[in-house]
């Protein structure tokens, strides 16, 4: 048992490794180890889960009275995720085989997917954080590496990813040293320090931000929309959809449950502040994207407000939705990103424009997009519905039993919550319409339906979005409830029978269809052209794309100044950090501009300054 | 009779589909009526709507080259499940006083699936002025949706943190200064989910001759019919259940609420000119948005301090 968990974290690492550097010649032999080692190491995910809690350990490092092990720990919590987390795995892999995107770098691609995988592994099974953090720069890295084998701009988009992400695990590390300085240990079971004090506060805020930035909630988060629209989809879909939405979650939980015992009022305020702002401002920016990854990724971004807010809300029925969303999250948006990338590699074009009447071309993507968009628009009775309404029973529980600074303002996180959800339907729709519905352009009359090897990852998405809704009490009772060590039946509160519901909602569509039915067999259907009051119009002239839908949003008076500083890029931390670096530059530079009376003057008065200070002292 | 025997009984005639269509179809003559003589006019006769849904049935049905023809059909018939599952919710609520199904947050999601079925529909029929109404639509959704929500959260106050339709409905907000407002703005939304003047301009007959709906024929023009009528029934219950204290006191008074409040909806409808949609967002976004932030702060004192007619 104790090498099962040695292997699922070492052998996707070493075999990643080794693809690095395997030319790019080899391709079909890169897809096979990738393959095989995905799917072993999703079956050995299956097994740790199933066996439950184990922990061993390997000593690595003795120095004097110092010794750092590589303490691993199956807990509920990381073994859930970890069984996911592979299981994106392999569905990427699988759909990657048959993608066009990666051709010319297969090597890195698939080494830094399996290095990813690897990483993964070792962030969920590890008990000590100096370990955790040395997985998280490994999944950071292959990150990197894989957002470099998209098209055009993707190095600058790689670089921005790679530059925020570092900054975070720098403070990442910081947090660290001061766990350890205030707990003496680096054993995260070990580890329980009272938010009381300002070391405590600061490190736990710098290790939430490592947390966030991962995630990708505001304010750092606008790596996730450059990769959007450089990297290939099946990176999207792996990492900022999936993986990396699972593993700043997990680090988030482990810091407000484990690391840290939350008696700071401030410090759910800030989480509820992050977790609503960044509901309600990235669904904003995402309605009126006009690039379909882009506009995918900011709602990626937007959804992890939905699980930061969940969890800051203390309340079980909260904590649990908000793992649950973490997961539904995952399916859903993965599905999306996926779905975009057939599209993409189908027409050759993401932006919304170009595309329109997808869906009798391409008709299992659009099915599968379809499910997953009405899921993350949280519709019932799909999965996306049913962790945001246990999300908003959380936060009507916080405002009836607590009585916090943030439980005061309980309604101004559920309205962002809930609308927000509205807001993520719209720009769904908009996505709907351009992509699949309205009309078929003459250059898209050619396209051909997504190879069998993608739409099977996008079926089984879509799939579980629809199974995880209609039997949410599966998943809950079998992951969720575990994982946070929540008493089944006391968790919900409210009251949705998602079976019955389903039942009841077949009966209706059976019953409308009988009345269609009689219609249809009574009297003969006639196809017809789309009728235009009589003038002849050309398909071009009657295309409207989704993209123009709500301009009325964007030009009204209050929001249009705060759209067009989004657009310049005035929000965003990365370009304003790069402003003040290049500052600090152009000054460094005009100081050493190579002219001696500057030099002079400067040594001149570094010497007052010293002779006044000895004067001062003696 | 066995449970699931019963169960379709009661979604199939009583008060599931045939009763709340009968019932809509009627609702929609008085609205007709009303109409009719606050313009000076006769009006129909009371079998206008039914003798229009079967004159629909057997019409010829026309579908355009380019729409999605899945989607297309299958949008009216997704409104009328939405719809019937949303009545069913209240029926039992209001006439067994149990909860079914789900609770008000789920309701509030019941209700965006007319709208959305309508959509897409409009979407799926590839038509430019389908298109314009299917934008207009989803825009008016946004709209409506964020006053709904903050009287959601009025009532939720006032329930003091409940979730079932049962409990909501032992309490009638509106006999207070936030439930008073926060009735009011949920009226303006469930005028516009019905698509009723001043909010029809995704249908907007003189401009977009009837834009969403434009390219629907035949049988399936009438299930859109058949789903309009079920939500004159569903929606002003929702309105009754929640805010004015559902059936509670005896089905009497249930049932004169129902119309006082279909009544105040023919009058707003009858009373106002079309507006634009730009309008209609500033209206719900802006105008009722500051009353009933207005209204939550005053319930929120008035429960802090147990204050009733806050």
């Amino acid at each position: 048992m104790d090498n099962n968990l040695l292997i699922s974290i070492f052998l996707p690492l070493i075999a990643g490794f080794i693809l690095l550097f395997v030319p790019n010649r080899a391709r079909a032999f890169c897809k096979a180890v990738t393959l095989i080692i995905s799917v072993v190491a999703f079956v050995l995910a299956i097994n740790i889960f199933k066996a439950g809690d184990a922990a061993h350990g390997w000593p690595v490092l003795q120095i004097d009275g110092f010794s750092l092990d590589l303490l691993l720990k199956v807990t509920p919590l990381g073994s859930f995720i970890l069984m996911f987390a592979m299981g994106f795995g392999v569905l990427i892999t699988i759909y990657s085989l048959k993608s066009t995107a990666q051709v010319k770098r297969a090597g890195e691609f698939y080494g830094a997917i399996l290095l990813t995988l690897g990483g993964s592994a070792g962030i969920l099974l590890s008990d000590n954080l100096m370990f955790l953090l040395i997985f998280w720069e490994v999944v950071t890295v292959s990150l990197y590496l894989l957002i470099g084998t998209g098209g055009r701009g993707c190095n600058f988009a790689a670089t921005k990813s790679f530059a925020m992400i570092g900054a975070s695990d720098a403070a990442f590390l910081l947090g660290v040293l001061m766990v350890w300085a205030t707990a003496g240990t680096l054993v995260i079971s070990e580890i329980s320090l009272a938010t009381t004090s300002a070391i405590p506060i600061i490190a736990f805020l710098l290790l939430l931000t490592a947390a966030i930035t991962k995630a990708g909630a505001m304010p750092l988060h606008t790596w996730l929309p450059t990769s959007g629209e450089y990297a290939s989809a099946s990176v999207m879909a792996l990492l900022p959809a999936a993986i990396d939405k699972l593993l700043g979650i997990y680090l988030l939980i482990l810091i407000v449950r484990q690391l840290f015992v939350m008696q700071s009022a401030a410090l759910s305020m800030v989480l509820a502040v992050i977790g609503a702002g960044t509901i309600i401002i990235a669904v904003m920016i995402a309605m009126v994207q006009h690039n379909l990854k882009k506009l995918l990724s900011y709602h990626a971004i937007s959804q992890v407000g939905y699980m930061i807010l969940g969890i800051a809300t203390g309340t079980p029925v909260g904590l649990a939705g908000g793992v649950f969303h973490m997961l539904n999250n995952a399916i859903y948006k993965c599905c999306l990103f996926l779905c975009g990338g057939a599209v993409e590699e189908a027409t050759g074009t993401a932006e919304l424009e170009k595309l329109g009447g997808l869906g009798k071309k391409m008709s299992i993507t659009f099915t599968a997009c379809f499910i997953a968009a009405l899921s993350i628009s949280g519709i019932p009775p799909l999965n996306g519905f049913v962790s945001k309404w246990m999300i908003y029973q959380g936060v009507i529980q916080m405002g009836t039993e607590q009585t916090s600074g943030a439980a005061k303002l309980w309604s101004v996180w559920l309205v962002a919550a809930m609308f927000g959800s509205a807001l993520t339907l719209a720009s769904f729709v908009k996505v709907i319409h351009s992509v699949f519905l309205s009309r078929l352009p003459e250059e898209l009359k050619e396209t051909k339906a997504a190879p069998a090897l993608q739409r099977l990852p996008m079926m089984v998405l879509a799939l579980l979005c629809i199974g995880f809704g209609i039997f949410y009490h599966w998943p809950l009772k079998m992951f969720i409830y575990p994982a946070l060590n929540l008493e089944a039946d006391t968790v919900i509160f409210g009251n949705w029978e998602s079976g019955l519901a389903t039942i009841l909602m077949i009966i209706g569509i059976i019953l409308g269809s009988l009345i269609l039915a009689v219609g249809f067999l009574s009297k003969k259907v006639r196809l017809v052209p789309t009728w235009t009051c009589g003038e002849v119009q050309e398909n071009a002239e009657m295309t409207i794309p989704g993209t123009h839908f709500y301009k009325t949003v964007s030009s009204m008076s209050g929001l249009k100044g705060l759209y067009k500083g989004q657009e310049k890029g005035c929000f965003d931390s990365y370009d304003q950090s790069g402003k003040v670096g290049s500052a600090l530059t152009n000054f460094l530079r005009w100081l050493h501009g190579g002219i001696l009376s500057i030099y002079l003057s400067w040594v001149i008065m570094g010497l007052l300054v010293i002779l006044f200070i000895v004067c001062k002292i003696w | 009779m066995t449970e699931p025997l019963q169960i379709l009984f009661w979604v199939v005639v009583f008060p599931g589909f045939l009763f709340t269509l009968i019932l809509g179809l009627v609702a929609s003559w008085i609205v007709r009526k009303v109409s009719a003589l606050v313009q000076w006019r006769v009006g129909p006769p009371l079998l206008q709507p039914f003798y229009d849904v079967i004159k629909l049935m057997g019409k010829e049905i026309l579908i355009p080259q380019e729409a999605q023809r899945t989607i297309f059909t299958m949008a009216p018939v997704v409104s009328v499940a939405g719809t019937l599952l949303l009545s069913m919710m209240l029926w039992r609520v209001s006439l067994a006083g149990t909860s079914f199904v789900g609770d008000i947050i789920v309701a509030i999601y019941l209700m965006v699936l007319p709208s959305l079925a309508l959509i897409l529909g409009g979407s799926a029929s590839a038509s430019p002025h389908a298109t314009v109404g299917t934008s207009r639509e989803m825009k008016l959704v946004m709209g409506y949706e964020l006053p709904l929500l903050l009287a959601l959260i009025v009532v939720i106050i006032k329930s003091g943190g409940q979730l079932s339709l049962v409990a909501i409905a032992q309490n009638a907000p509106v006999l207070s200064i936030s439930g008073m407002l926060a009735f009011l703005a949920s009226l303006m939304c469930v005028q516009a989910k019905l698509g009723f003047v001043p909010f029809d301009m995704a249908e907007a007959e003189t401009e977009l001759g009837s834009g969403i709906l434009m390219e629907y024929s035949g049988a399936l023009l009438a299930v859109w019919k058949v789903a309009q009528a079920m939500m004159l029934v569903a929606l002003p219950l929702f309105l009754v259940t929640v805010f004015l204290g559902g059936f509670t006191s005896s089905l009497w008074a249930g049932i004169g609420k129902y119309v006082l409040v279909l009544v105040l909806i023919i009058l707003i409808k009858n009373t106002n000119p079309r507006v634009q949609i730009h309008q209609a967002m500033k209206f719900f976004w802006v105008h009722c948005g500051i009353a009933l932030v207005v209204a939550v702060i005053l319930a929120t004192i008035g429960n802090n301090y147990g204050i009733g007619w806050l």
